[in-house]
């Protein structure tokens, strides 16, 4: 092992320390929210494999979420009448921890699949075949409703035996919540959440490191950077792209079923078109290419879409004419103001928080080599 | 076989359609080599633009048009030399993202200025329709389908026939060699996002008596626009067109024949096919491939 | 500071956070509730695919703040707060958890949507926070108050309207064949079933249907496979910019069938759109139900109510459009929650506020038609169950016949 990679594994062992311990210094409803901050870090990682890394453009990333949320609905709920596929009927008898792995494989393996007609495509083709998917994938759910519950969804609130969901007992009418795990008693669902997604995001995390920083990393940059040089220099260019999809499907599938967790409920409009459009976003504002600052780009999207984009009084100056005075329940408000802050974001950093942080890193090793 | 041919008059109309705006989004690929993600809410607000001119401020409708013409020529330039042009040298993502965030500015604002209520738009043809053998053709959109085809012919004599069509298109090849040449490249690509805009102010003017004006009027047309543009090739006018009308007919027919399809499943299996076809064809219809160069 | 005095202060403010959240379980007064103030919350699409229906918390929170300018409800200001969910259940979720547990509402009022309730209904049961006067149609928030008793709704579920228009034409239409464009979610799928209910065992069919995406651009194909169909009644089951275009395609294809239109996309504001400026025939004799005032009709133009509706929104709502009556809606349910309020008591509690939605009996809502009724009881938890029918004519609705009751589910 190299030094440096000595230096980032301890950061990295701090960072996890630091992570683990924040939910004793926030409000139970801070760790909901960065539960799903968590959430949109591993889709991030997981596109960003592709889009950043490979330099394959997917607008469908909200796809595979929903094939990994729908994984998980299906395998845990109780719905009346049971939903059906091929004649076998699921009952959701499976304790709803053991499918995230399993919708991340199912998501992963369509991805894997999706791999092999996007071998053909590039650029802006590539990015229509993977909107196609993130079109499609709600349009199908509808259709197939004896399966996936149509467009009324499933509700998970009430599955028996939720990790973290409360019972009540039929006898003494005693409710009890919270989980025990490993031998710790969490006593909140939303710090329990927390765990579940963080302790995810850094296995994840680690994981796209270690993957990244070998053979498979150097090829998948080496497709990014001309694909017929790639090849000239032993890549094999179908291996590596298609398993770059599956990968990336893999990640996107374990967030897509932790947001079925987290929010207890899916239906199509769950996993909208602009889902995997603010998954892009997300990747572009953390930074292409990069892996923690990622965690910048998650951030962003999680607050801007629910707390930040209802301040648009903030966004919009007064002295504007018609705009100034606007009720921030103006429809349309909270668009501008995310649009408005999106494109300051883009001019001020176009290469993201990413950028900004090398920015900053050379400023301060150059200054420190100019006080030497 | 009339409800057969009702089905294809129905699709050209709204194929006439897509076709107008993929045209737009053909111009700012070839001249500037983006996706502009916000073509369809620029037009949806350029056409709010001409509805309050002739509903609230008393204009006639051809003076409005060409108003509104001119606006969004001035907002395409305005928004190149602003937003654009300062992240021209980062990745196309980051540009794309702007588009993105141009998408919901946009949205928003036609939702605050003008509220979320439907508004009907005038249209310059007469409402009636020809009846032919069964077959009910409505003129406007016979119309519509004429200005498109006209847009076609002075898009294609604009490139072929104009300097700055031609500078246009050199600085979007190669933008270093056409600086030497002493085309002013910032420029042109800033035209050619007005020149987009503009069309894309005529496709939403010629949409919007139609399927009547609202913010979130234009986005379902951008995805049909963009599989249109995708399908024709898309640096081709001519095949934006004929991307657009065969998406049209295509999509009606598989709806209306196709049983297992129906009307809810017609943009996928549409899109499908589309991709089908870019697996066989990976430039689009009437693309040129690219040979890649080390 | 010494290391241990550090180890300490975190300690203890760490002890402070566990004592805080457990302290407001403990009080007797409910969340949200001040001396001063009552906090309601909820979500809306203030952006997104649906953002027109976000009219409907505008016109709710000018009526509240009118409301505020002349005293309160017992002293108390209403504070509305609305969080933009973009019409997606799982932002739903989300900022509804933010409203209750960290701005501490007192109730979720009027949020929007069918999914979106259905997604959030079994938390706020369980976190005993009501779900007042749900904005959906759809049954189930009415039909299963013994497994949800904190949840109410409020309109006319769509399956009852759709069940009257099924009646109707059974009545006055022996023989009648429907063709039916009906939107493709619950919304449309639960008119079409009360509409075949009502037409049960008559000789009226549905002949045609054809679904349309909330997405889709236009509804041409769809209308030009049902003029095939030979139907003599067309029924429009869309919210209005695809209702609007039903009526316009209809005309170009030269079809004049008796056009039954949903009352989502009713208003006289947009039937005059469709009418497109007199040249559209298609849209003569069209039939809707009515439970609100229309403030786009010129009978209610001197209307007490449809007075005080257009000061309030030029006082309280800046910018809004006026003739858009998802504002009067609002004002409707806002009214309700204000009388609600008031007769829970000087010092009301969530308990107190469910239980007074279970005993409603007001016929005088000034922005529901006079007659309406908005009544519930301990086992009818359907707070308005009557409508008119009414007629387009001449460019505007006149209503016909006695009122129409159902009952719901």
């Amino acid at each position: 092992m190299r030094r440096a990679d000595g230096i980032r594994v301890l950061v990295f062992l701090a960072a996890s320390a630091g992570v683990l311990l924040l939910p004793r210094l926030i409000s139970d409803f801070r760790a909901q929210q960065l539960a799903y901050v968590g959430i949109y870090f591993i889709a991030l990682l997981g596109l960003n494999l592709l889009t950043g890394i490979t330099g394959q453009i997917s607008l469908g990333h909200g796809a595979f979420m929903l094939i990994g949320g729908y994984t998980t609905a299906i395998l845990i709920s109780h719905q009346e009448p049971p939903l059906e596929l091929l004649g076998h009927q699921f009952t959701g008898d499976m304790r709803d921890i053991w499918t995230i792995p399993l919708a991340g494989l199912v998501a992963g393996f369509a991805g894997f699949l999706f791999g092999f007609p996007a071998l053909r495509l590039s650029g802006l083709y590539l990015a229509l075949a993977t909107f196609a998917v993130a079109v499609a994938a709600p349009a199908l759910v509808r259709k197939y409703q004896g399966f996936t519950g149509g467009g009324g969804g499933i509700n998970l609130f009430d599955v028996e035996g939720r990790t973290g969901g409360s019972t009540t007992d039929p006898i003494t009418f005693e409710t009890t919540s919270g989980v025990d795990i490993l031998g710790f008693h969490i006593s909140s669902f939303n710090v329990w959440l927390y765990y579940l997604c963080w302790t995810l995001a850094l296995v994840l995390f680690a994981a796209a490191w270690l993957m990244l920083r070998g053979r498979l990393g150097r090829s998948l940059r080496a497709i990014r950077d001309s694909e017929l040089a790639a090849v000239s220099s032993g890549v094999n260019l179908a291996r590596y792209k298609t398993l770059a999809f599956g990968i990336s499907a893999f990640y996107a599938g374990v967030a897509g079923s932790l947001l079925a967790l987290a929010t207890t409920f899916v239906n199509p409009d769950t996993f909208p078109i602009a889902l995997s459009i603010f998954l892009l976003v997300g990747v572009v504002v953390g930074g292409l290419g990069s892996l923690w600052p990622l965690v910048f780009g998650a951030i962003f999207i999680h607050f801007m879409q629910i707390e930040w984009a209802q301040k648009a009084d903030l966004v919009i100056p007064d002295w504007i004419p018609f705009l100034g005075d606007i009720d921030t329940d103006a429809p349309g408000a909270p668009a501008v103001a995310f649009g408005v802050v999106l494109i300051l974001i883009m001019l001020a950093l176009p290469s993201g928080a990413a950028g900004l942080l090398r920015t900053l890193k050379s400023l301060i090793t150059r200054g420190y080599h100019r006080v030497r | 076989m009339a409800d057969f041919f009702q089905q294809v008059v129905a699709g050209l109309g709204s194929g006439a359609i897509y076709a107008s705006l993929a045209l737009a989004l053909v111009l700012i690929h070839r001249a500037t080599g983006v996706i502009n993600f916000a073509q369809g809410e620029m037009a949806m607000f350029t056409t709010y633009v001409a509805w309050t001119l002739t509903a609230n401020h008393g204009w006639s409708y051809w003076p409005a048009f060409v108003a509104t013409l001119v606006f969004a020529f001035v907002l395409g330039v305005g928004i190149q030399r602003v937003v654009i042009n300062p992240v021209a040298n980062a990745s196309i993502l980051t540009i794309v993202i702007v588009t993105i965030g141009l998408v919901l500015t946009f949205n928003g604002l036609a939702g605050l200025i003008w509220s979320s209520e439907v508004r009907a738009f005038p249209s310059p043809f007469p409402n009636e329709t020809w009846s032919i053998g069964g077959v009910a053709i409505s003129q406007q959109d016979v119309g519509t389908f004429g200005v498109v085809l006209v847009l076609v012919l002075l898009l294609w004599a604009f490139f072929q026939f104009t300097k700055i069509g031609l500078a246009l298109r050199a600085s979007a090849l190669n933008p270093g060699a056409s600086r030497l040449v002493g085309v002013r490249v910032g420029w042109m690509l800033a035209i050619g996002w007005g020149l987009a805009a503009m069309l894309g102010a005529v496709a939403g003017m010629m949409a919007a008596p139609t399927i009547f004006l609202d913010p979130n009027m234009m986005q379902a047309i951008l995805i049909y626009a963009f599989a249109s543009a995708i399908l024709g090739g898309i640096d081709s006018p001519f095949g934006a067109v004929v991307g657009g009308l065969t998406l049209g007919v295509g999509l009606n027919l598989i709806g209306a024949y196709v049983d297992f399809v129906g009307a809810d499943l017609r943009l996928p299996v549409a899109l499908l096919v589309i991709l089908v076809v870019l697996l066989v064809r990976p430039a689009g219809l009437f693309g040129k491939p690219v040979t890649r160069r080390v | 500071m010494r290391r241990s005095s550090l180890v300490l202060s975190l300690l203890s403010l760490a002890l402070a956070g566990a004592i805080a959240t457990g302290a407001t379980a403990a009080s007797s007064a409910d969340p949200g509730i001040t001396g001063k103030t009552i906090l309601l919350g909820g979500t809306s699409p203030l952006s997104g695919p649906a953002s027109a229906y976000a009219s409907v918390a505008r016109g709710a929170n000018a009526y509240f703040k009118y409301v505020n300018a002349r005293g309160g409800v017992h002293g108390r200001a209403i504070n509305y707060k609305v969080v933009d969910d973009a019409y997606n259940p799982s932002q739903t979720v989300q900022a509804t958890k933010q409203l209750v547990e960290q701005d501490k509402v007192f109730a979720i009022f009027n949020s929007l949507g069918t999914e979106h309730n259905v997604a959030t209904r079994s938390y706020l049961n369980q976190m005993r926070v009501p779900q007042l006067f749900v904005a959906s149609g759809a049954t189930t928030f009415g039909a299963d108050y013994k497994r949800y008793p904190w949840t109410i709704g409020f309109q006319p579920s769509y399956r009852a309207e759709g069940w009257i228009y099924g009646k109707y034409l059974a009545r006055t239409k022996p023989g009648a064949r429907v063709a039916v464009l009906f939107q493709n979610d619950d919304y449309g799928k639960d008119l079409m079933a009360g509409l075949k209910q009502g037409m049960a065992r008559s000789k009226v069919k549905v002949i045609a249907a054809q679904p349309f995406e909330v997405t889709a651009p236009d509804v041409r194909s769809q209308i030009s496979t049902l003029k095939t169909s030979g139907a003599n009644v067309l029924a429009l089951f869309a919210t209005p910019r695809h209702a609007i275009q039903g009526y316009v395609f209809a005309e170009r294809l030269n079809w004049r069938p008796l056009i039954i239109n949903n009352a989502v996309s009713s208003a006289s504001n947009i039937m005059t759109l469709a009418s497109e400026g007199g040249t559209n025939k298609a849209v003569q004799n069209s039939i809707s139900i009515v439970f609100l005032k229309d403030p786009t009709d010129v009978k209610w133009r001197n209307d007490p109510a449809i007075k005080l509706y257009r000061t309030i929104m030029s006082r309280h709502a800046k910018g809004a459009n006026p003739k858009d009556v998802y504002h009067v809606y609002g004002m409707a349910v806002a009214y309700e929650t204000v009388k609600v309020l008031k007769a829970a008591g000087k010092n009301p509690t969530r308990a107190a506020v469910m239980a007074q939605t279970r005993k409603l009996n007001d016929v005088s809502n000034p922005f529901m038609l006079p007659g309406i009724a908005i009544k519930t009881s301990a086992t009818e938890r359907f707070p308005i169950e009557q409508a008119l029918l009414q007629r387009w004519s001449k460019g505007s609705w006149t209503s016909f016949g006695g009122l129409w009751g159902f009952r719901a589910g």
